[in-house]
Formats: structure tokens, sequence, C-alpha cells
């Protein structure tokens, strides 16, 4: 099979696995969100063999430019719902990671989006690749574990309000505080993988990779500063919590600022601020 | 002196400073940084002033985000400092004294009796949490004994390491900021430069460019040779991402140029008189080569540019790096007699006529003509020489970063406190215990702890 072969089954998976996962949420049947993660397992070991075909093909790691960091990304996620997904609690976020995980492939697969393999320049020929974008991204995954539970601990009220009001939605009654300690608890276990990794993979290997190939380890490239500005709000969301006790909503909304700084990081570095790392 | 001192403990100042650096960083990728004054006028206008004045155009080296980076420091070091000898006593000294009920009162705990007498139960105790790695602390009172038991304790200190880590980046960038020294080296194969602020020389023995076979670039090495007190001392390979160190020096291949001076050209030399006549040349500027020919036996090109024009005062310049109309000063010799002399230009070749000098210049019709049929710029090396003290200071701060995410997130110390008192024919035992983070590990090894001690042996 070819790597685009592959890489389509892959995405075919993940959107039945999203059709599963949210057949199981509206028709209240929890079995069926085991079967949603079963077709994303499947999705993922595709995906897997598409990034690997891929490398061995170009010689060199998967990511080198907006298509492959895309996979690669979506890839990440799915191994984060995968790992975490395995404690019951995390379950629930399966739908809604899977939702990001199909736009992110869908994003890649989209025809605007150049795909082949390119060879490398210079500056990127090096075994830091694989470190610094790997880690770095295996960091955002968990960002974005954190950030999908801290969107349903800011929509639980509203979701209750809808179970009262609009019974023919048949939303399952939960304890409301009950769900929302939860997944306030699940977001700081995210974060509490998320950042130490992003710390790790984005800024420490950045500079030691930048050192390696320009001879300097920060230059205030707008990248660098946006990897910055992602670490102080996720330090922020450490901060207010250990130190100053914040929890619930307003720990929820640094997360989900913190979540779109790498975000923006990741995309709107590239597409609306040039720098140093124009190529990814 | 209190009051500052105050000021500087607070967490909330922390917060603020946070926020502050972030807003600030936000707006350094919103505003180009260090462009030319006409750049950011015609960017913005009325507000260009504004900003140059603000320091907003070279933000991240103004004076009022590095007072903001030291005004983070000291806040990180008085909360630091403030926080860290509860933090140490906590994890170090032992308990003065606690009792069954706050024991029970603990996350985990439990209560049984050992039909045994206090030393036998202490030392069982003892012996099994010494086997699960806690340190134990004991103090024995009338007819009781108390025991704290601890472990993973320096999991109290990550945050701690993980602020002296982020110190000592700042203070990494700072010198790095006061003391470090770049200078580019472009260097074409077989030119020598000498290092700034070194004794030695760096000497490019040769530089090749490597290509995919779709034609992109896909490396440079610069083979290089130090010469320091006129011997040479190191040889190497320098590429993009492997540097070569010497002395405290670091050489970074950069990239690479092209020189027009140093062009190499083929050179057609063609006799008016003589239609079958053709003889190619190839030679560098500055060159001479010899030709064997009764009329030409010498040839040299004096200068080359890649897109001739005449300036000021007809003087010759280039307009461009482009090859938009290349020309090379070219003369010949026919033994001391100059035979030929001046530009021969490739997109004109007519042009090439050129006028000797001497008895050639008394004709009318040259004896020699010379085309330009083809020319390459030299690639030459653009290498980088750079010093940088602050950098060892980085990587310090980084593995102490990494170390204290560590122990701050994945090392969570547990403690365990036990009193035992003795009554006739056995001893109460009460537990009870508490870890940071995973209470459902900690849970499952208090468990097992208590479940062993309490089976007879």
């Amino acid at each position: 099979m070819t790597e685009s072969t592959l890489f389509t089954i892959a995405f075919v998976a993940y959107v039945l696995a999203l059709l599963v996962y949210f057949a199981a949420l509206f028709a209240r049947r929890d079995r069926w969100a085991g079967g949603g993660l079963v077709l994303a397992v499947i999705g993922f070991l595709f995906h897997t063999a598409a990034l690997v075909l891929r490398t061995v093909a170009s010689g060199h790691a998967p990511f080198t430019n907006m298509f492959e960091s895309l996979s690669f990304l979506s890839w990440a996620i799915v191994l984060a719902l995968v790992v975490f997904g395995r404690s019951a609690r995390v379950s629930r976020l399966g739908p809604y990671l899977m939702l990001i995980v199909v736009a992110l492939v869908a994003l890649a697969s989209s025809p605007l989006m150049p795909k082949e393999a390119t060879p490398l320049v210079p500056a990127l020929q090096s075994y830091w690749l694989w470190l610094h974008v790997s880690v770095t991204m295996l960091g955002e995954a968990f960002f974005a574990v954190a950030f999908v539970a801290s969107l349903l601990f800011i929509a639980a009220p509203a979701v209750d309000f809808l179970r009262r009001y609009l019974p023919w939605l048949r939303i399952r009654a939960v304890n409301v505080e009950e769900k929302k300690a939860r997944l306030d608890a699940l977001a700081y276990r995210a974060v509490a993988v998320g950042f130490p990794l992003f710390t790790l993979g984005g800024l420490i290997f950045g500079m030691v990779w930048a050192y390696r190939a320009w001879g300097s380890y920060w230059s205030w490239d707008p990248k660098e500063v946006w990897s910055l500005i992602t670490w102080f709000v996720f330090a922020l969301y450490l901060h207010t919590r250990i130190v100053m006790g914040w929890k619930g909503k307003r720990s929820a909304l640094v997360a989900i600022i913190g979540f779109l700084a790498a975000l923006f990081t990741y995309f709107g570095v590239n597409y609306l601020l040039a720098g140093l790392h124009s190529y990814a | 002196m209190r009051s500052v001192w105050k000021f500087l403990s607070s967490i909330k100042l922390a917060i603020v400073l946070i926020i502050l650096l972030t807003v600030a960083s936000v707006i350094g990728t919103l505003i180009p940084q260090g462009r030319s004054a006409a750049e950011y006028t015609s960017r913005y206008g009325v507000l260009a002033g504004l900003f140059t004045a603000l320091r907003l155009t070279a933000l991240y080296r103004s004076v009022w985000f590095l007072v903001l980076l030291l005004l983070f420091a000291a806040n990180t070091i008085v909360c630091t400092v403030t926080r860290f000898g509860p933090k140490w006593r906590r994890a170090f000294r032992p308990v003065p004294d606690f009792d069954p009920k706050s024991v029970c009162s603990m996350r985990s705990s439990c209560r049984f009796r050992l039909p045994l007498d206090l030393e036998a139960a202490r030392g069982k105790v003892e012996r099994e949490l010494r086997g699960h790695r806690y340190a134990v602390n004991r103090s024995t009172g009338e007819g009781k004994a108390l025991l704290q038991a601890r472990k993973r304790r320096l999991g109290w200190f990550g945050s701690d390491m993980v602020h002296l880590g982020l110190l000592v980046i700042l203070a990494g960038g700072l010198t790095s900021g006061l003391a470090s020294r770049k200078s580019p080296l472009a260097l074409a194969g077989g030119q020598s430069a000498p290092v700034p602020q070194t004794s030695f020389t760096l000497r490019l023995d040769t530089f090749e460019t490597e290509y995919y076979p779709g034609g992109e670039i896909k490396d440079w090495k610069s083979t290089v040779t130090i010469v320091d007190g006129g011997a040479p001392v190191k040889t190497g390979t320098i590429e993009v991402n492997r540097p070569l160190k010497y002395r405290g020096v670091t050489f970074y291949q950069q990239g690479y140029g092209l020189d027009w001076d140093l062009a190499r050209c083929v050179l057609e030399l063609k006799k008016p008189g003589d239609p079958a006549f053709s003889r190619a040349v190839s030679l560098r500027v500055g060159e001479r080569a010899p030709v064997d020919d009764p009329d030409v036996t010498l040839i040299a090109i004096r200068r080359f540019v890649p897109d001739f024009i005449l300036g000021e005062g007809n003087q010759v310049q280039s307009r461009s790096e482009d090859p938009n109309n290349p020309a090379a000063l070219v003369e010949a010799w026919k033994g001391e007699e100059r035979v030929f002399s001046g530009w021969v230009f490739a997109k004109f070749p007519e042009f090439g006529q050129g006028h000797g000098t001497g008895a050639a210049a008394g004709r009318n019709a040259p004896k020699v003509a010379v085309v330009l049929k083809e020319y390459t710029p030299s690639p030459y090396s653009v290498l980088e020489a750079a010093r940088d003290p602050g950098a060892t200071l980085i990587w310090i701060g980084c593995a102490l970063i990494s170390v204290g995410f560590f122990l701050a997130f994945y090392w969570p110390p547990r403690e365990i406190r036990i009193v035992l008192e003795a009554s006739p024919e056995r001893v109460d035992l009460a537990a009870g215990g508490q870890a940071s983070k995973s209470r459902e590990s900690f849970q499952a090894e208090f468990d097992k702890i208590f479940e062993s001690i309490r089976r007879p042996e």
C-alpha cells in the first residue's frame, strides 16, 4: 500500500470513530464509545504506517512541511487520547478530541496543501529535528486534551441547562459538580504532561538546536517568542492554580488561552508573521 | 527595605509580571523588530515616532523590557527563598508531636492492634517502611512511639529547581547580551582571515556545495585550517549543524555567496584576418594564462562586472549582482607587446575588438579579437566565528529546569505517620499518610505496607 492510501484509510477510520463516538453520545450507549476508541486505534495504526513509509521514502523526519506537521500533530493527539483513554474518566473526551483530529487531518488533506516530500534544507539536517518537533508536538497534543476538558468544563452548566429544558435532546443526567471536578482534574493532569514536554521539546531542544545550527540559542524570532508566550500562559495556569488556589472556570479559561497560544505558535506565526522558522 | 521585600515576595506580582512580559512579547512579534526608520514611517505613519520613542521597534533590547525581566528575576528569587525554609523543614525536620486522632484524619489511614510489645512492633514497622525506601524519624515517649516516614523528599523542591534554572538562564542571557561576539567570515577557497579578537586565523582550504538530484542545495562543506602562532593547529570540516570549536570560538557554516569579482571566464580568441582561427582559454579574474600562438602569447582578465554600466565620470560600475550585461576587462600580449586591451561583452561580441598599444595600435585593424563566452561567479563560504560565554549557563539552566519539572510533576513526596501505643500484651497502631500526587498508587502502597505489618510473622 502506498503512503497516501494508508493515510486515506486512517482518515476514514478517524471519521468513523468520530461518528461512532457521537452516536454513542446521543444514543446514550456507553458501550459504543468503546467502538469509537477501537476505530481511533485502527486509524492510528494505519496513520503510523503512513508516517513510517513516508520517513523511509523521504529519508527524513515526517514533519518538515505543513502537510507533514499537521499529519504528525493529529497523530500525536490520537496518541494522547489512546494513552489517556485507558482510564475510563477520559473516554468522554474522545468525541471532541476526534473532532480536532478529523479537522486537522482534513486540513492536511485539502488540495491546497502541497503533499510531496521536499528535500531538507541544510539547517534541518539534524537529529534535533526529530527531538525538537516530535516532543513539542506531543506536548501540544496534551494541551489539546487540556483544552477540550476545559471547554467541556465551561460548557457543563449550559449542557445541564439544555438537558433540563430541551428533554428531547436526551442528554444524560449527571451530577454537574462531580463532572466539573473530574474535568478540572483531567485538564490539570494533561497540562502536567504537556507542559514539561513542551518546555523540553519546544524551548530547550529548540535552543540547543538553534545553537548548533545558527550559533545563537535565542534570536527573538516570532516563533520562538510565541513558544515563550505559550510557556508563560501555562506557567500562569500552574501558579494561579497551585499558589493562588484558582480552580474551575478561571483555570479552564487560562488553559484554553494556552492552547490557543500554542495553536497560534504553530499556524499563525507561519502565515501571519515572518521569521527564521519559515519552513514549518 | 521590609516593604520592598514584601512587595517582591508577592505571588500577585509574579502573575502581573508574567502577564506584562507576555503582552510585551506579543507586541514585539506584531511590530517587526529592528527595521529602518523609513519602513516604520511607511507602515505606521504618525505612530512610527511613538513606537520608536517607546522602543517598541527594538523591544527585546529596550531598557523597560530589561527592567521587567530583572524585576521578574528578583520576584522569583524572593518568592523561592521565602518559601524554601518551611519546605525544607517539612522535608527534613521531624514533626515534634502528633496523636492518633490527627494521624487518622490524613487522607489514607488505618488503625489496628499488634500482639507484640512496643519494641518489637516498632522494629517491624520500621523494617517494613525502610523496605519501601522510606526515611524514618522516630521519637519515643512513655509507653508510646511516634514514627514519621517520608520518601521522595526532593519532590518538594522541583519548583525551586525550575525557578533556579530560570534564573540561571536569565543570567546566561544577560551574559550573552553583554559578552557574546559574532563575526562573519566570508572566504573563498585558499583565502585566510584573522578571527577578530583572537590570536589565530582561519584558512578555508576547500569549499563545496552539494546538491540534491533535483538541484536544491543539500549542504555546504568548508574544510578549514586554524592557524595559531604561524602553525596550523586544527583542521576540520564545517557544515550546517556541524560547527567546529577551537579555544572557546565556534565556527558555523552560515551559507554561501557568489563572488563576481573572482569569476571564472572562458574567452575565445579570434583573428579578424583568419576566420578559421579560434582558441578558447579558461581563466579567473586576476589570472594570466599562456596562449600557444605566434600572435598572442599571454592573456589576462583584469576585472569582471556582471551588469556593466558607465557611471559618473565614465567609471565602470555594476548595476546589480545579476548577470544582465556581463563584461570582462581583458588584456593580451605578444611577448612584451600588448596586442589587446579593452572590455569585452558577452551580449555584444562585436564590441570585443579592443585596441592594441605600441605597434599594433598604429594599424587600423587589430590582429586579435576576444569574445566572452562563459562566465561563472566563484562561490565563497560564509562562516561565522562566535564566542558566547553565556551559553554554558543556558545549558545548566535547561538541565535544572528539566530535572525540576520531573521532580515537581513525577516525584511526588509521600509521608506516613504512625503512632504506637503500648497496652498490656499488645500495641495499638494508628497510621495516616498522604501524597501530593498520584494518590491511587500511594493508597495501594499504604495498604500493602500495613497488610504486611498486620500479618503475623
